[in-house]
């Protein structure tokens, strides 16, 4: 290729195709609207394994909040200095992963980052269970369930009123809003789609399922604009939300006077962590699931890479929090800082910290070479090394900075009993529930969307 | 001419700071400080947004890359300026008065003393100056062989992480030390922030005097960036402010105790308009962004404004109650720097292709369109 007198190589002026395999718009529809479509009496063998496992694991999990219920929180191995523990470690962990999904819709979208558009309704559904999850657990920590709706701003006889000086008041706000916001971000976005499997399916009922939620749709001129200025606007409105959600979620800790908590690059320090352990979930989830759902050619390598780079954008961003937090501990000349931090990586937890900074920092740091974040199987062991930094990262932040407080008389190291373990596993029994019935009945790719970005499709959208 | 006029006006700004040097060593110091900080945050302003549109193989920017680049190459000229920091410094930074340090700030020794600092300070000159020149020339090579293209993708990564690292610690030592016992982990994004947006605002103006053939989307897009980050500058700010304010412990209000008495309260509130309610209303508007009027408004208040944050993360240390009668002779250092500045930046100019005409995203930059 020549411009002016200068020659320039093909790869360095192309931008890669984001689809390949010389899909056309029909090939999309097909592969896509795939699963959707098969006869409830032919359903996949191993979809129908996974769902009876995930089901499973959801009834232990609404069995054991029972219990939990019924004997009161004491079951948890919670006691004096730790009174929180894994309850707010899995709320924390949950949250931090319905972070990659809202980013993929709104910033990237906002960053005109085309590639977005393979991934981004499987990353939006994972956000929306992973919030539910996360909801979970600050509802059933407080104990009496029953007096819940004590956090609401209801006016009562009672002269009850919420203290909004709370920052667990704001986790309530911030939450909510973030699972609304998603949750029309991610409906908007499907109702092309479900108007397509309205025209395609042949069952009756799932016919008439379709084309309810999709309102209408009937892809005219008219319906594009309105739905493109939906998306813009909600994609400028969550952009924000993004940030502060898991800013919130840091001033549980942040705004304590607590060392290990009390520090003021928490905000961005968790916003980040989420979207390194958002990123992390998505891998973990697509990479199974583009080989056995057969979109090879719609999630490319490409896609997975740049999820790569993202991890390790947001990881060494981690790891920048966790130094300058160090220093900043030794430069305070604050004695319980020092101590905090010191006591986390060589106290009776040293184990904790070192597996989160092994999973977290260190080993992301593969990724800068290019043969290992373009490898499958690099990528989806290093996806879960995440997942189980950023549990660790919580339970240390959680933990560590709880268990010896200010009276040594009083230290004492926190223990998890058998229910912890239970309450952990049948979250995921709830995500996966969620998720393999979002993969069975929606489609998983946001069609109308990449159509607008394969090679011969027009601009129109993304 | 123009280069006589700038000469002349940095002559007048030191001269002018110079006579305050004369009636109060200590406190002309500090506005030389200032001074110092607020131009120098434009070059590493510049130097981020090139290393950003390198690692991200951005297109839509190629045109307005050349004259970041410019800024970021006037690095070397700050590490000159620096000198009388350096050499008069045990006026500036409390803790280097050794006989009289408290407990707290004994225990800081290992980091905080003048001959570590010196190190510091001339490990952050080098990062910079190396960061600075190399993609500079890389660039202009790039000019006459896009090959060159793939260095400069495959190098931004180490240069935006030796980048996060100086920028954050020269905060800490020129800013943060200034009031020695406090302390604040998020303060290195802090000054990012202000770094990326007085970078952006800057290179915003300079991209409206020349003949560069931008369309207003490449405005726009300049534009969008400011609006993002001044909401970023907002987001830092308050979750520092708010966690200090909410814990309320001694040690960590001091910052904001001191800029609450001896007229700064009223600084102090400014800001949440000049840096944030003004410039989010202003810029916001999708005409505001691409009509050039307007939006050079809008980059020259942002500019303005970020100076005063400057002023208001030093000046306060000084101790002096009767501030605004100095004022003019530090604004008399910031005219000179600035002026200084200019002059490096147009000799570098001088004579190169305002293009980078090699860059194999040109085509994709000229034909950008923002819709």
């Amino acid at each position: 290729m020549h411009r002016g007198d200068l020659v320039l190589d093909e790869d360095l002026v192309k931008r890669e195709d984001l689809i390949r395999g010389g899909l056309g718009y029909h090939d999309i529809t097909e592969k896509v609207c795939k699963m959707a479509e098969t006869p409830f009496l032919e359903t996949h063998k191993g979809w129908l394994v996974g769902f009876a496992l995930a089901a499973s694991t959801l009834t232990m999990f609404v069995l054991a909040i029972g219990y939990l219920i019924w004997e009161g929180i004491g079951i948890w191995g919670n006691t004096s200095p730790t009174f929180w523990a894994w309850d707010i470690v899995n709320f924390v962990f949950w949250v931090g992963i319905g972070h990659a999904g809202t980013l993929i819709s709104a910033i990237l979208f906002l960053f005109r980052q085309k590639w977005r558009t393979s991934i981004n309704r499987y990353a939006e559904a994972m956000t929306i269970f992973a919030v539910i999850c996360a909801l979970i657990f600050p509802g059933i920590h407080v104990g009496r369930i029953w007096v819940v709706y004590f956090f609401f701003p209801i006016p009562n006889q009672m002269d009850m009123w919420p203290n909004f000086r709370s920052p667990l008041l704001w986790d309530l706000f911030a939450v909510g809003t973030y699972f609304t916001v998603s949750l029309l971000f991610w409906y908007v976005g499907l109702v092309p789609d479900l108007a397509t499997l309205r025209d395609r399916v042949k069952n009756k009922a799932a016919k008439l399922l379709y084309g309810l939620f999709s309102l209408g749709w009937r892809g005219s001129m008219r319906h594009w604009v309105h739905y493109e200025r939906a998306y813009l606007l909600l994609a400028a409105l969550s952009t924000p939300l993004v940030l502060s959600v898991h800013s919130v979620v840091s001033f549980d800790f942040a705004t304590a006077q607590l060392p290990g908590w009390h520090t003021t690059i928490f905000p961005p320090y968790f916003v980040a962590g989420a979207i390194f352990s958002g990123f992390a979930m998505v891998q973990t989830l697509m990479l199974p699931a583009r080989l056995w759902l057969g979109l090879k050619d719609i999630v490319t390598i490409k896609h997975i890479e740049n999820m790569n780079k993202i991890i390790l954008v947001t990881g060494s961003m981690v790891g920048y929090a966790y130094g300058i937090e160090f220093f900043m501990a030794w430069y305070s000349g604050n004695e319980y800082e020092s101590f905090t931090f010191i006591n986390r990586a060589f106290g009776p937890y040293a184990w904790a910290y070192w597996t989160m900074v092994t999973c977290n920092v260190i080993t992301p740091q593969l990724f800068w070479f290019k043969k290992l974040r373009t490898s499958i199987t690099v990528s989806f062991i290093l996806s879960i090394f995440v997942n189980i930094g950023m549990w660790f990262e919580r339970f240390v932040i959680i933990v560590t900075s709880l268990n010896r407080d200010f009276l040594p008389s009083s230290w004492h190291y926190f223990t998890p009993r058998i229910w912890e373990p239970i309450f952990l596993i049948g979250s995921f029994g709830l995500f996966f529930t969620f998720f393999l019935l979002f993969v069975r009945y929606l489609p998983v790719i946001a069609m109308a969307e990449i159509k607008g970005v394969i090679a011969n499709g027009d601009d129109h959208h993304a | 001419m123009q280069r006589l006029v700038l000469l002349g006006l940095a002559i007048l700004g030191l001269g002018s700071w110079f006579l305050g040097f004369q009636a109060d060593p200590t406190r002309s110091l500090y506005g030389y400080l200032f001074a110092f900080v607020s131009v120098l945050t434009i070059p590493l302003g510049c130097m981020v947004f090139v290393l950003i549109q390198h690692l991200t193989r951005a297109g839509w920017s190629v045109l307005v890359r050349r004259i970041a680049e410019f800024g970021m190459a006037t690095v070397p000229l700050f590490a000159v300026l620096f000198l009388p920091i350096a050499l008069l410094g045990h006026d500036l930074f409390p803790w280097s008065h050794v006989e009289h340090l408290d407990e707290n700030l004994i225990k800081k020794m290992p980091y905080l003393n003048m001959k570590f600092f010196m190190i510091r300070a001339a490990m952050y000159f080098v990062v910079w100056t190396g960061i600075a020149v190399w993609f500079y020339r890389k660039s202009l090579a790039q000019d006459a062989n896009p090959n060159v293209t793939r260095q400069l993708w495959k190098w931004s990564t180490l240069g935006i992480v030796l980048f996060a690292l100086s920028t954050s610690f020269a905060s800490f030592d020129w800013l943060m030390s200034l009031q020695p016992h406090w302390y604040s982990t998020v303060f290195g994004v802090y000054f990012f922030a202000g770094c990326f947006l007085a970078g952006l605002a800057f290179m915003s103006l300079a991209l409206m005097r020349t003949s560069i053939p931008l369309k207003p989307d490449h405005y726009h897009d300049l534009g969008k960036l400011l609006f993002g980050f001044t909401v970023f500058w907002a987001y830092i700010g308050f979750s520092q402010f708010m966690l200090y304010w909410y814990a309320n412990i001694p040690e960590e209000t001091e910052f904001y105790m001191r800029r609450l008495e001896d007229g700064w309260q009223s600084i102090s509130w400014a800001l949440l308009f000049t840096n944030f309610f003004i410039p989010f209303f202003v810029i916001m508007s999708r005409h505001a962004k691409r009509n050039k009027k307007v939006f050079a408004f809008g980059c020259l208040w942002i500019l303005c404004a970020h100076f005063l944050d400057i002023y208001w993360l030093v000046m306060p240390t000084s101790g002096d109650e009767h501030w605004i009668n100095f004022l003019p002779y530090d604004l008399g250092a910031l005219l000179g720097i600035l002026a200084l500045f200019m002059v490096a930046f147009n000799w570098i100019m001088k004579g190169q292709s305002m293009i980078p005409k090699g860059d194999p995203r040109l085509k994709e930059s000229l034909a950008f369109e923002n819709y």
